[in-house]
C-alpha cells in the first residue's frame, strides 16, 4: 500500500506534528518481507500530522495539537530523535555519498557523506533537492497504461509485467530496444543479462552531457577510452578551457573542494585560474582572469601555449615531444593570435606562467562543446602532456567506468525508430524527448510499436509511452555504481515507497520470470535485493575483504560504500595524438552564435520539476523560474534590445522565445542560453517553465558522436517586454565595499583593505576616534549588562570569499533545513522569494577599462551584537539571545515589519501570503511534499518575519547532545546546514568567544572585515577578502 | 470684522442652524458616494485580512508605502485644527472663530483615519492589542525603546485630547441649537450640551476650562508629529536617520492640514450658505500660515539635501541622489514643487484673496504632501545600504482601494458632523461681532 492510497487529505498536511482525531491509520506501507535490514524500517505509523483548525482559519485561534503515541514502535526510530541512513546521490552520476536525515520514518534532510571520498560530506543544490524527487506530487503514483483515447489508466503491477511479457513474447529480438541513463553498476549488468534474454544487444546508455567530444580526444591522444580525473589541489595554475568544471563537467563538488582548497586564503601560494571561453559562466566567474576567444579557437590557443612551451623549451626535462612538432608548427602564436583573437601578448604570458609551477589545463566542458570540441580537448591533452601534467594533475583510472557512445547511439536508436525496427522501446532514467536536439527523437518516438518507460515523473517521454512503470525514488532504492574505479557505491531505501512504485530491477526480473526460457535462465534472481547482494559478493572478492558476507555487506551499508584508491594507469602519447585535425564551427551570418550551456541547477533539465531549484537564482543572472538570453550590451544596443525584453533566438533547427538579459560576460558576437527548461511535461513546477534551448541545437551527431552546442543564430525583439524574475536589485555595488576583494601583490605589500572608493566625511580626526570610544564604550557596558552577559558563546561564521564559487548549494540546503517556502515567480519578481540566505553577485569593471570581475558573497543574518533590527521591534519579537543570536520569536511577531526595514543587511524575510495553509493557493508544500518539512523547525504562517537563525535547531541540539553526555561541545560539533554543504568549505560556524577556535582563528586574519562596518552593527559574520591572483599591472 | 454687513446675534444662530437642517439630495448623493468607496475599502482590507499583506504591492526592501504614506498623512492634517483651536487661541487671533470648528473636527477625524493605518499594515493585525501594556497573563510586555510604542501613546494621546477639546468646544453651539430641535436629534444634543444654561458661573467655568484645554493641546501640536518623526528618524535608513525630522515634520503637517482646511472650507461654505461668516479674510490668514509653513517646508527640503552632501556620508549621498534622479523622480519633483515652489504664489494677496485660486492650490498642497511622505518612506526604503537588495515599488489595487477608503471614511464623519453639528462656532463668532450692549462677555 502507498503511503498516501487511502487518505483523505486531512492526514499529514504540514508536518508540524499532531493527529487528525482519527486514531493512529497505518500511513506508511508494511514493506513486502525482505531481510533484516528493511525490516528494521517497518513501522505503522508516524506521528502525524495535522490540525484541519489550521485549513480553515486564518490564525485568530492557535491551533490545537495533539500528541499521540506509536502503537507499535519502530525499530530504529525514536520519536524527536534522528536516524541516519548512507546512500548514494544519483542526481548526476559523480556518485556523492549521502546521510540522509529520517525523522518518524520520512527523510526530511540529505547530507553529504563525509566517509564518501569523492564530496567528503559535501553536497551541491541539486544533490540537496533530491528530497524534493522523492515527495514529489507529480511522481507516477502507480503503474500506468495508455488507453485507446490517449489517456492513462492505472493498471495493477501483476498486469503491467504480464503486458510487458506479452508484447516481448515472439519479438525478433534486436527489435528490441534498452535505453538508459548512466548506470555503472549491477543494474547496468542486469540490463544488459536482460536484452540478452531476449536476444537483444540494442543497450543505449545515454547520458546528455557524456564527455563525448573528450573521450574521443583521450583515444586520439593517449590511445585509451577514459575520461581523465583533475588533481586541482595539487595545482598551482588552473587553466580552464570551457571546462565548466564547478558546474557541470565531471564531479563538480569534488572539483569545488580541490579547487577552493588550492586557492584558500594563504599568501603567495594561492592557485591562479585563468578560463578562457567566449562566455563567462559560473565556473568563470571563479577565475582571476578571463579570455574570450572567437568561438572554437580555443584548441588553437592551447596549442599554441603548446607551441611555445615546446619550441621555447620552457620546461625543463619535460617528456619527449619531438613528435608533435609537426602539429604544433602549424599553431604559431602569431597566426593563432589573429584566428582566435587572444593576443600574441597573452598567449606568450599564459605560456610562461603555465610552466611556472604545478598546473593544470582542463577542456572538454560544456563551454566549449562545439564541433571542435574533440580538437580542443585533445589540443589540451597535448598541452598538459607537454607541459609534464599528465600523470601527475591529470590522472586516468585504470578501468574506464564511463559506458556508451553517447548521444551517437542515441541517434542510431532514433534511426532505427524511424526506419521501423524497434517493436519494444524500454526507457529508463533519461527523458530524451525534452533532452535533445532539435526534435528527431520526439518525432521519431510515435513509430516504436510499444514503448515502455521506468520514468519516476510525469516526464515528456513517459507522456508518450504505452506504459509506464514508474521506478521507485533513488532514495527509496537498492542499488549500487561505480563511478570510478575502485569507488563501489551503495544504495540503500532510506524509507518505505512514497508511492506505489517498483524497482526497474524488481520489474525486469519479473518479466524474465514472466518470459520463461533463456531470460528465466539468465536472470534466476528472486529480487533485485537479492541479485545485487550476489553481485557484492563478487565485490567483496574483488577489493579483498575477508571474513562473513553479512559483516562486508553491513559496513559497506553504514559506510555507503567500499573506497577503493582508484589505480590509476601511466599513459603516454598514442601515435593518432600528431594527426589530431579541426572541424570548423558554423557562422552566422550576421555573425551571432548561441552557446546552449546546461543550468547549473537544472543539469539537462532534470531539476526542473524542484521548486527548490527553480526558484534557487541562476548563479550567473540571478534570475529564478524562467530561461533567458545573454547578450553583450553592445550587441543588445545595436539590436535595440534592452534587459527584460522578448526575443526570439532562431537557428536553422527551431526558434525559442526568451527574455534578454545584458550581461557583460559574453563576447560581442555571441549569445548564451541556458537548457533545462521548456518543459511540456514533468509536473506543474516544470511545465511551461522558460523555453526549451534544445530546440536550437540540429540533431545531428558531431563528428565525435556529441552534440554542437554552439549554434549559429539571429534575435529580433518581439517587441514584449518583462520584468525578469531576478532576486538582484543593483549588481554594482556602488563603491560601498561589500564584497571586498585584494590582490595577492597587495597582500604581499602588507595591504589588506579594500581601498575606500568613496569619499570619508570631512571630519576632525579625534571626532572620530572620541565616537569610536563612545562606541565601545556602550557597547562593553551592553556585555557587561545585557541578560547574556557572563561565559556564554557568542556564535559567528567566517566566509572564505576566495572559496566561494557561488555554486549556491548552501542556498537549497538552507531551504531544506529550514522549511523555507518557494513562493513562485510572481512573487520573485515582487522580490519576495524568502532565501535566508542569498549568493550576492557583484561585479566590477566591464562597463569600462577595467577587465570584467565578478564576486560572490553568501549573505544571511548577521547577528550583528549590536543589532538595529532589536530596539525598533514594539513587542520583543526580535530580541537578543545569550549567546549573541538575534532571535526571533515567530509567536510573538505582529508584523510591522520595522526591523526589516532597519536592517542594513536586509536579510530578514516576510511572509506576505500564507505559505503554510492547505487551503491556500499559496501553500508551498502541495501533498507529499510536506513530508519533507524539517520537524525541528516551525512552519512560518502569514503576517511573520522571520530570518536565518543560524540553525539554531542545530546549536539547541549539539548542546543539549553534550549536555548529556557531560562533556563540552567541541568546535566543529555544530555544523550550521549552510557550512555543511558548501562543497569548497568556504563557510566556518563556531565560537568567537573561543579563541581557539577555528571561525576565531579565521576571523582573526589580517583579510577578514565586516560587511558595513561603519554602522556599528557588530556582525558576528566575519567575512575574509576574495584574494585575487590577478597579474599587477 | 471688516466685512461691511455684519450679522446681528440672531442672524447667526439662524444662519449655523439652517446650515444644520434638512439636507438636500446632493448631500446624500455625496454621502452615497462616500459610503460606497468606504465599502470598497472595507472589501479590500478583509481581502487582504483573508490572503495576507502580499495583496498590497510591498515589494522588499519597500517593507512600509502607501499605508505608512496614508498615516503620517493623516495624522500631518491632524495637526491644524490643534494649531487654529489652540494657539491661536491662545494667541488671541480674532479671524479663527469662523474656521476652527472645521479645523477641530477635521482634526478628530483625522485622527481617527490616521488611527486605521497602522492596523491596517500589520501582518498579523488581530495581535494589534499586544502594543498595549497592561498585565496580562502572557507575561508579555512591550518594548518601551522602540518608536513604534510611541507612536501608540502619542496617537491616542492626541486622539483623547483633541476629541475632549472638540466636545468642550462644543457646549455652548449644542445647547443652543438643543432649545430649536425635538427628536432623536434633540436628545443627542442634549447629551451632548452637558445642561449647559449659559449661567455666569458656567462660562466662567468653561473658559476657564478652554483655556487650560488649549494649553494642554498646544504642546501636542508639537509632540506628535515628532514622536511620528521618530518613527523613521531613530531608524539607521538613509533619507530617515536625520534630526531636522521633528520640525521639518511639524511644519509639513501643519502645513498640510492647512490646505486640507481651506479644502474643506471651500465647499462647505457654499452648501452650508456660511459665506457671511467664511470669507476672503479667513482664507487670507490661512493663506499667510501656508506661507509660512511651506516656506519652512522647502527650507527643510534644501536642508536634507545640502546635510546629504555635507555629511560625506555616501548612502546618504546616493539616497538624495536617487530621490532626485532615479526610478522615482516624478514622486520627488511632483513633491517639491506642489509644496515648496506652489506656496510661494501666497505671496500675493490676490491670490490669498481668491477663494478658487486658494482652492486649486490646496488640492495641490494636499497631493504634493502625500507625495512627501511617499518620496520619504518608499524611496529611502527601495535604496538603502545593500546594493543586491535595492528594488522598485509599485503599489496594487488593494493599496489604492483602501487609500481611498480611508478618504471615505474620514469624508463620511465630516458630513455626517457638517449636517449635525454647528460647523462655525456661534458663540465664538458672536463674541467677535461689535458689542451693541454693555456686556461682561470675556475679550
Amino acid at each position: 500500500m502507498p503511503l498516501l492510497d487511502g487518505q483523505d487529505g486531512q492526514d499529514g498536511q504540514d508536518g508540524r506534528g499532531g493527529q487528525d482525531g482519527q486514531g493512529p491509520t497505518p500511513v506508511l506501507p508494511v514493506p513486502p518481507a525482505r531481510s533484516e535490514g528493511i525490516d528494521r524500517r517497518r513501522f505503522l505509523t508516524v506521528l502525524g500530522a495535522t490540525s484541519a483548525a489550521v485549513a480553515t482559519t486564518s490564525g485568530c485561534t492557535e491551533p490545537a495539537e495533539k500528541l499521540i503515541p506509536f502503537l507499535v514502535p519502530i525499530e530504529d526510530q525514536t520519536p524527536g530523535i534522528a536516524t541516519y541512513y548512507a546512500t548514494t546521490c544519483r542526481e548526476c552520476s559523480a556518485g556523492c555519498g549521502l546521510h540522509v536525515r529520517v525523522r518518524e520514518g520520512r527523510a526530511v534532510k540529505i547530507e553529504g557523506n563525509p566517509e564518501n571520498p569523492i564530496n567528503r560530506g559535501k553536497l551541491c543544490a541539486r544533490g540537496q533537492a533530491g528530497l524534493q524527487g522523492l515527495y514529489n506530487p507529480d511522481r507516477v503514483r502507480t503503474p500506468m497504461a495508455k488507453q485507446a483515447n490517449g489517456t492513462f489508466a492505472p493498471i495493477p503491477w501483476d498486469a503491467a509485467i504480464a503486458a510487458v511479457a506479452a508484447k516481448l513474447t515472439g519479438v525478433a529480438g534486436n527489435r528490441v530496444w534498452f535505453v538508459t541513463g548512466h548506470e555503472t553498476g549491477s543494474f547496468d549488468r542486469l540490463v544488459t543479462q536482460f536484452l540478452g534474454g531476449v536476444g537483444s544487444t540494442n543497450r543505449v546508455s545515454f547520458e546528455p552531457f557524456g564527455h563525448e567530444a573528450l573521450r574521443r580526444a583521450t583515444r586520439e591522444v593517449f590511445g585509451i577510452e577514459a575520461v581523465p580525473v583533475y588533481d586541482f589541489a595539487a595545482a598551482k595554475y588552473v587553466l580552464s578551457f570551457g571546462a565548466d568544471f564547478l558546474e557541470t563537467f565531471g564531479s563538480p563538488v569534488e572539483q569545488t573542494r580541490g579547487f577552493a582548497d588550492g586557492r584558500a586564503a594563504r599568501t603567495g601560494t594561492r592557485a591562479r585560474y585563468v578560463h578562457i571561453e567566449p562566455r563567462m559562466g559560473m565556473t568563470g566567474m571563479s577565475a582571476d582572469e578571463w579570455v574570450a576567444p572567437n568561438s572554437g579557437t580555443e584548441g588553437q590557443v592551447a596549442l599554441a601555449i603548446a607551441h611555445l612551451i615546446v619550441e621555447d623549451g620552457l620546461v625543463k626535462n619535460g617528456p619527449p615531444a619531438s613528435a608533435l612538432r609537426g602539429l604544433l608548427g602549424r599553431y604559431e602564436p602569431e597566426d593563432v593570435a589573429e584566428r582566435s583573437g587572444v593576443s600574441e601578448e597573452i598567449i606568450e604570458r599564459l605560456a610562461k606562467e603555465f610552466v611556472a609551477g604545478p598546473s593544470l589545463a582542463i577542456a572538454g566542458g560544456m563551454g566549449a562543446q562545439h564541433a571542435n570540441a574533440a580538437f580542443t580537448a585533445a589540443a589540451v591533452h597535448i598541452l598538459n602532456y607537454v607541459a609534464g601534467n599528465v600523470n601527475r594533475t591529470v590522472k586516468f583510472d585504470a578501468e574506464a567506468t564511463f559506458p556508451g557512445l553517447g548521444y551517437a547511439a542515441l541517434s542510431g536508436l532514433t534511426k532505427a525508430i524511424t526506419d521501423g525496427t524497434v517493436d519494444v522501446l524500454f526507457v529508463h532514467g533519461a527523458n530524451p524527448v525534452h533532452g535533445t536536439p532539435g526534435t528527431a527523437f520526439g518525432d521519431a518516438l510515435g513509430s516504436a510499436k510499444f514503448r515502455v518507460s521506468f520514468a519516476r515523473f510525469w516526464d515528456e517521454t513517459a507522456m508518450s509511452a504505452d506504459l509506464i512503470l514508474p521506478d521507485s525514488d533513488p532514495l527509496e532504492q537498492w542499488n549500487d555504481s561505480e563511478p570510478r574505479a575502485g569507488m563501489h557505491l551503495l544504495q540503500q531505501p532510506v524509507m518505505s515507497n512514497v508511492f506505489d512504485t517498483k524497482q526497474t530491477g524488481d520489474v525486469l526480473l519479473g518479466v524474465a520470470q514472466k518470459l520463461g526460457g533463456t531470460a528465466a535462465r539468465r536472470l534466476p534472481a528472486a529480487s533485485w535485493e537479492t541479485y545485487l547482494k550476489d553481485a557484492w559478493h563478487g565485490v567483496q572478492r574483488t577489493v579483498g575483504v575477508a571474513g562473513a558476507f553479512e559483516d562486508f555487506w553491513n559496513e559497506s551499508l553504514r559506510a555507503g560504500g567500499v573506497y577503493r584508491r582508484a589505480r590509476t594507469r601511466p599513459v603516454g602519447l598514442a601515435a593518432s595524438a600528431t594527426r589530431i585535425t579541426e572541424t570548423p564551427i558554423a557562422s552566422a551570418e550576421d555573425g551571432l552564435t548561441a552557446i546552449v550551456y546546461p543550468s547549473p541547477v537544472f543539469h539537462d533539465g532534470r531539476g526542473a520539476n524542484r521548486p527548490w531549484l527553480q526558484e534557487l537564482p541562476d548563479p550567473v543572472s540571478k534570475i529564478t523560474w524562467s530561461t533567458w538570453v545573454e547578450i553583450h550590451p553592445d550587441t543588445a544596443g545595436r539590436l535595440g534590445i534592452s534587459q527584460g525584453d522578448h526575443v526570439e533566438v532562431k537557428s536553422a533547427s527551431g526558434s525559442i522565445t526568451v527574455p534578454a538579459y545584458v550581461y557583460h560576460g559574453v563576447r560581442r558576437d555571441v549569445v548564451a542560453v541556458p537548457l533545462g527548461q521548456g518543459h511540456t511535461a514533468f509536473g506543474r513546477f516544470a511545465e511551461n517553465v522558460g523555453a526549451n534551448a534544445y530546440r536550437l541545437l540540429g540533431a545531428t551527431p558531431t563528428a565525435f558522436g556529441g552534440v554542437d552546442h554552439y549554434v549559429p543564430v539571429s534575435l529580433a525583439a518581439t517587441g514584449v517586454h518583462e520584468r525578469l524574475a531576478s532576486t538582484e536589485g543593483s549588481a554594482r555595488q556602488m563603491g560601498r565595499g561589500i564584497a571586498q576583494a585584494v590582490t595577492v601583490g597587495q597582500l604581499a605589500a602588507g595591504e589588506t583593505g579594500e581601498p575606500e572608493s568613496h569619499e570619508a566625511s570631512p571630519l576632525p580626526e579625534n571626532i572620530e576616534k572620541l565616537l569610536e570610544e563612545v562606541q565601545q564604550e556602550h557597547y562593553d557596558d551592553y556585555n557587561a549588562h545585557a541578560p547574556y552577559a557572563g561565559d556564554h558563546p557568542r556564535w559567528g561564521l567566517a566566509i572564505d570569499l576566495s572559496r566561494c564559487t557561488g555554486c549556491s548549494a548552501c542556498v537549497t540546503a538552507c531551504y531544506s533545513e529550514n522549511n523555507i517556502p518557494q513562493v513562485g515567480v510572481d512573487q520573485v519578481r515582487r522580490g519576495r522569494e524568502m532565501s535566508w540566505i542569498r549568493i550576492e553577485r557583484y561585479f566590477e569593471g566591464g562597463d569600462d577599462d577595467r577587465p570584467l570581475e565578478a564576486r560572490f558573497l553568501p549573505m544571511m543574518c548577521q547577528q550583528c551584537g549590536n543589532a538595529p533590527c532589536e530596539p525598533v521591534c514594539p513587542v520583543f519579537a526580535s530580541y537578543h539571545t545569550p549567546d549573541g543570536l538575534n532571535g526571533q520569536v515567530y509567536n510573538r511577531c505582529v508584523g510591522t515589519r520595522y526591523c526589516a526595514n532597519n536592517c542594513p543587511y536586509k536579510v530578514r524575510y516576510f511572509n506576505w501570503f500564507d505559505s503554510s495553509n492547505p487551503a491556500d493557493t499559496t501553500y508551498a508544500w502541495p501533498e507529499p511534499l510536506h513530508l519533507l518539512l524539517n520537524p525541528d523547525v516551525t512552519v512560518r504562517s502569514k503576517g511573520v518575519m522571520e530570518k536565518c537563525t543560524f540553525c539554531v535547531q542545530r546549536i539547541r541540539g549539539k548542546q543539549h547532545d553534550a549536555r548529556m553526555r557531560g562533556t563540552p561541545l567541541k568546535d566543529g560539533e555544530i555544523q550550521t546546514a549552510c557550512q555543511q554543504t558548501c562543497p569548497a568549505d568556504a563557510i566556518v560556524f563556531g565560537d568567537l568567544n573561543d579563541r581557539n577556535s577555528r571561525v576565531s582563528r579565521l576571523a582573526a586574519l589580517e583579510t577578514g572585515y565586516h560587511v558595513l562596518d561603519g554602522l556599528n552593527t557588530r556582525p558576528g559574520v566575519t567575512y575574509l577578502r576574495k584574494v585575487r591572483n590577478v597579474v599587477e599591472a | 470684522m471688516t466685512t461691511a454687513t455684519q450679522p446681528t446675534y440672531s442672524e447667526v444662530t439662524r444662519d449655523v442652524v439652517a446650515s444644520m437642517g434638512r439636507p438636500g439630495r446632493g448631500y446624500y448623493i455625496l454621502l452615497g458616494f462616500v459610503l460606497f468607496v468606504l465599502a470598497a475599502g472595507g472589501v479590500a482590507f478583509l481581502y487582504q485580512i483573508r490572503y495576507g499583506l502580499g495583496m498590497a504591492g510591498y515589494q522588499p526592501p519597500v517593507m512600509w508605502a502607501v499605508y505608512i504614506t496614508d498615516f503620517v498623512f493623516w495624522v500631518g492634517i491632524a495637526h491644524c485644527g490643534t494649531l487654529i483651536s489652540a494657539i491661536l487661541y491662545l494667541f488671541r487671533s480674532a479671524w479663527r472663530t469662523a474656521v476652527y470648528r472645521t479645523a477641530e473636527a477635521m482634526t478628530v477625524f483625522a485622527v481617527m483615519t490616521a488611527g486605521l493605518f497602522p492596523v491596517i499594515h500589520l501582518g498579523r493585525l488581530w495581535y494589534a492589542y499586544w502594543l498595549f501594556p497592561y498585565p496580562n497573563q502572557r507575561q508579555l510586555w512591550p518594548n518601551f525603546k522602540s518608536p513604534l510604542l510611541w507612536d501608540v501613546f502619542a496617537i491616542s494621546t492626541y486622539f483623547t485630547v483633541s476629541t475632549v477639546f472638540l466636545i468642550v468646544g462644543l457646549v455652548p453651539d449644542v445647547a443652543a441649537v438643543r432649545d430649536k430641535v425635538t427628536g432623536f436629534r434633540g436628545k443627542i444634543y442634549k447629551l451632548f450640551a452637558l445642561n449647559w444654561r449659559g449661567t455666569d458661573s458656567q462660562w466662567r467655568h468653561y473658559t476657564k476650562a478652554y483655556l487650560f484645554l488649549a494649553a494642554l493641546a498646544t504642546p501636542l501640536v508639537l509632540s506628535v508629529h515628532s514622536v511620528v518623526s521618530w518613527d523613521f528618524a531613530v531608524s539607521i535608513v538613509p533619507g530617515w536617520h536625520t534630526t531636522i525630522f521633528a520640525p521639518y515634520f511639524v511644519a509639513g503637517a501643519i502645513y498640510s492640514g492647512l490646505a486640507m482646511v481651506v479644502t474643506l472650507l471651500v465647499p462647505l461654505r457654499t452648501t452650508l450658505g456660511l459665506e457671511r461668516y467664511v470669507h476672503e479674510e479667513h482664507f487670507d490668514n490661512l493663506g499667510k500660515l501656508l506661507l509660512l509653513t511651506g516656506s519652512i517646508v522647502g527650507y527643510a527640503y534644501l536642508v536634507e539635501y545640502f546635510i546629504a552632501w555635507y555629511s560625506g556620508s555616501p548612502y546618504e549621498r546616493e539616497s538624495f541622489y536617487f530621490r532626485a534622479f532615479g526610478d522615482y523622480w516624478w514622486a520627488t519633483w511632483t513633491m517639491i514643487i506642489c509644496n515648496a515652489f506652489l506656496s510661494q504664489l501666497l505671496w500675493f494677496p490676490k491670490i490669498r484673496r481668491s477663494i478658487p485660486m486658494m482652492f486649486v492650490l490646496s488640492l495641490f498642497i494636499n497631493l504634493g504632501m502625500w507625495f512627501e511622505r511617499y518620496v520619504i518612506i518608499v524611496i529611502s526604503l527601495s535604496h538603502e545600504y545593500e546594493p543586491f537588495a535595492m528594488d522598485h515599488y509599485t503599489p496594487t489595487w488593494v493599496d489604492w482601494t483602501i487609500t481611498a477608503g480611508s478618504f471615505a471614511w474620514f469624508f463620511t464623519w465630516f458630513l455626517l458632523f457638517a449636517r449635525n453639528f454647528p460647523t462655525v462656532s456661534l458663540t465664538e463668532v458672536k463674541e467677535i461681532i461689535p458689542m451693541q450692549r454693555k456686556t461682561t462677555a470675556h475679550k
